[in-house]
């Protein structure tokens, strides 16, 4: 199932909406995020994804992880 | 023969005492508005222009002729081709966000100048009316013969018809104010928050600027218009002193939410002429400084006359003047082809100036133009969609403007749910307005839910071509097409 997400990209100054597969892992969401900002903010090679002010772990899928439609996440840089 | 002060009150003072009739008949709450009061706490209302209709029309005439000549000499074609491409942009911003909003100004002073509690009030609103209609004319005659210079123009009537994102917060903002409003948050919203805090002060920083930039039509323009709208303003503040004597916490309220509905849409509309749109050698002061010297410190005292306080999240909006007209103006650059505008790169020296103007938040975003620019070296000019986002981006149910609140660290979208629908909002104060009225906006939908639920595309050439109106030659692009002398050199 395809569910749209808000995303905020640390050092980015708009929100963007990622469409991902709940079967997806979150370290993809990342990297699918990250390259939606990439004209504004350089990616970074290791991000942490948090949701609900939980640090997810990366190979979750959107669906373990719990990631519902049009909930938020937030990319940070690793060594953040 | 009377003189004029004697005579003056008989021809505005009209009021009289219904007998066939029951007062709220006439002046039902739900057009004149809440709270309902009788004829007798109207009755004391005044304001300080006091404008015969003879007075009116004169005036009025006189400042045609002189619009009308500074058009003949100065309005020409060559004369818009001449000045500086940015400058024509902001112009464009203006010339499209402003007539049809004037003309929903119409509606909101006929309805004043027929439901306005007292005979006086209705006669200015009357009067506004004229004004508003003015204002709506002026733009659209003065940019229409440039179009076939400077297609984009085409948006000074286009704009509101169309469903770009800009106008669709453009509608929702004015629909709510001026349309739909009733004569007393008409009033309070349009007349003293928006009119006598913003764009009253606005139109001199705007004339100003236009003056040092040479382009002597368009501030002729807005001086025109801005001496309309200094007099029906004066509306505002005898509707919210009888307002705040019978019902302190609405007043309050009112004021609250329509500085902050007004301070968003003003911010971007002039905080991207006033820092990125004129040219650095024509630049007096900052959007931040501009602020607080004309608008801040009216409205302290404004709200310090009133005995009113200022609203609950000043803090946040000081800290949003650093820095949210920013944070939209890099997101719209690299979304330029969904505007009717062009967008000019900051450069080097544009850069420092911002870094001078801004010292505690423009090293937030100065990585940003740093990405952005670097894009352009690789890509070369012409390559506007290297520096070009192609994902859908955010937006906010209360303002409909992108989800751009807070600093590139925090961004200070939250989320509010009603009967299983999620709304995403982009600060406290809009997400505080959007719960003390849900049944009012819950029910508006904003770009990212029509494309989710098919009304508009999910691609984003599609959705500018098709949905927003724009096509190849109308939308968006850098202004010098990347074409830098600075991006040259520094690639050197």
């Amino acid at each position: 199932m395809l569910v749209p997400i808000y995303g905020f990209v640390r050092g980015d100054t708009i929100g963007l909406v990622a469409l991902v597969h709940d079967y997806q892992t979150v370290a993809e969401l990342a990297a699918c995020l990250q390259q939606a900002a990439s004209v504004r903010v350089a990616p970074k090679q290791r991000a942490k994804v948090y949701y609900e002010r939980r640090l997810l772990d990366p190979k979750l899928t959107v669906a373990e992880a719990g990631i519902g439609a049009l909930e938020r996440v937030d990319i940070v840089p690793e060594d953040e | 023969m009377l003189y004029r002060e004697q005579w003056l009150d008989l021809a505005r003072k009209l009021d009289w005492e219904f007998s066939y009739v029951d007062e709220h008949d006439v002046f039902p709450d739900v057009t004149s508005g809440t709270p309902w009061l009788p004829a007798s706490a109207w009755a004391e209302w005044d304001e300080p222009y006091r404008t015969s209709f003879t007075e009116y029309v004169a005036n009025q005439h006189a400042k045609e002729a002189s619009l009308f000549a500074v058009h003949e000499s100065v309005g020409r074609a060559e004369d818009y081709a001449r000045l500086d491409p940015s400058w024509r942009s902001a112009v464009k911003l203006h010339a499209a966000t402003l007539p049809l909003a004037e003309f929903a100004a119409v509606i909101g002073n006929l309805r004043a100048g027929r439901f306005g509690r007292d005979s006086a009030w209705r006669t200015t609103s009357t009067l506004g009316a004229l004004d508003e209609l003015r204002h709506t004319q002026i733009p659209l005659l003065v940019l229409h013969d440039l179009v076939r210079t400077d297609p984009q123009l085409d948006w000074t009537h286009k704009f509101f018809h169309t469903n770009d994102w800009v106008a669709i917060a453009g509608r929702h903002l004015i629909d709510e104010m001026l349309v739909t409003a009733d004569p007393i948050e008409f009033a309070v919203a349009t007349h003293f928050v928006f009119e006598t805090g913003f764009t009253n002060l606005q139109f001199v920083g705007l004339s100003a600027m236009a003056r040092a930039v040479g382009d002597r039509m368009f501030e002729k323009m807005v001086k025109s218009i801005q001496t309309d709208e200094a007099r029906h303003a004066q509306v505002g503040m005898p509707v919210l002193r009888t307002l705040i004597e019978h019902d302190r916490a609405r007043a309050q309220f009112l004021v609250d939410k329509w500085f902050w509905r007004s301070w968003l849409f003003f911010s971007i509309v002039t905080g991207f002429a006033m820092d990125y749109l004129t040219p650095l050698a024509a630049r007096t002061q900052s959007f931040k400084e501009f602020v607080g010297e004309w608008i801040l410190d009216q409205f302290q005292r404004s709200l310090d006359e009133l005995g009113l306080v200022r609203p609950w999240y000043w803090e946040q909006f000081l800290g949003a003047l650093d820095i949210y007209h920013h944070m939209v103006y890099a997101s719209a650059y690299t979304y330029r082809a969904t505007v009717w505008f062009d967008l000019t790169l900051p450069g080097p020296d544009e850069r420092a100036w911002l870094a001078q103007k801004y010292p505690e938040t423009w090293p937030l975003l100065d990585p940003v133009w740093a990405r952005i620019t670097d894009r352009w070296r690789t890509g070369g000019p012409e390559l506007e969609w290297y520096t070009h986002g192609t994902t859908p981006i955010t937006f906010c149910s209360l303002c409909q403007l992108p989800l751009c609140g807070g600093t590139p660290l925090h961004n200070t979208a939250r989320f509010e749910v009603r009967n299983g629908r999620r709304y995403p909002l982009c600060s406290e104060p809009c997400a505080a307005i959007f719960k003390n009225q849900p049944e009012r906006y819950a029910a508006h939908k904003d770009v990212v839910m029509r494309i989710l639920a098919g009304e508009a595309p999910a691609n984003v050439l599609e959705l500018v071509h098709n949905y927003f109106g724009l096509d190849q030659d109308g939308w968006g692009k850098d202004t010098a097409r990347g074409r830098y002398p600075w991006l040259a050199e520094t690639k050197r």
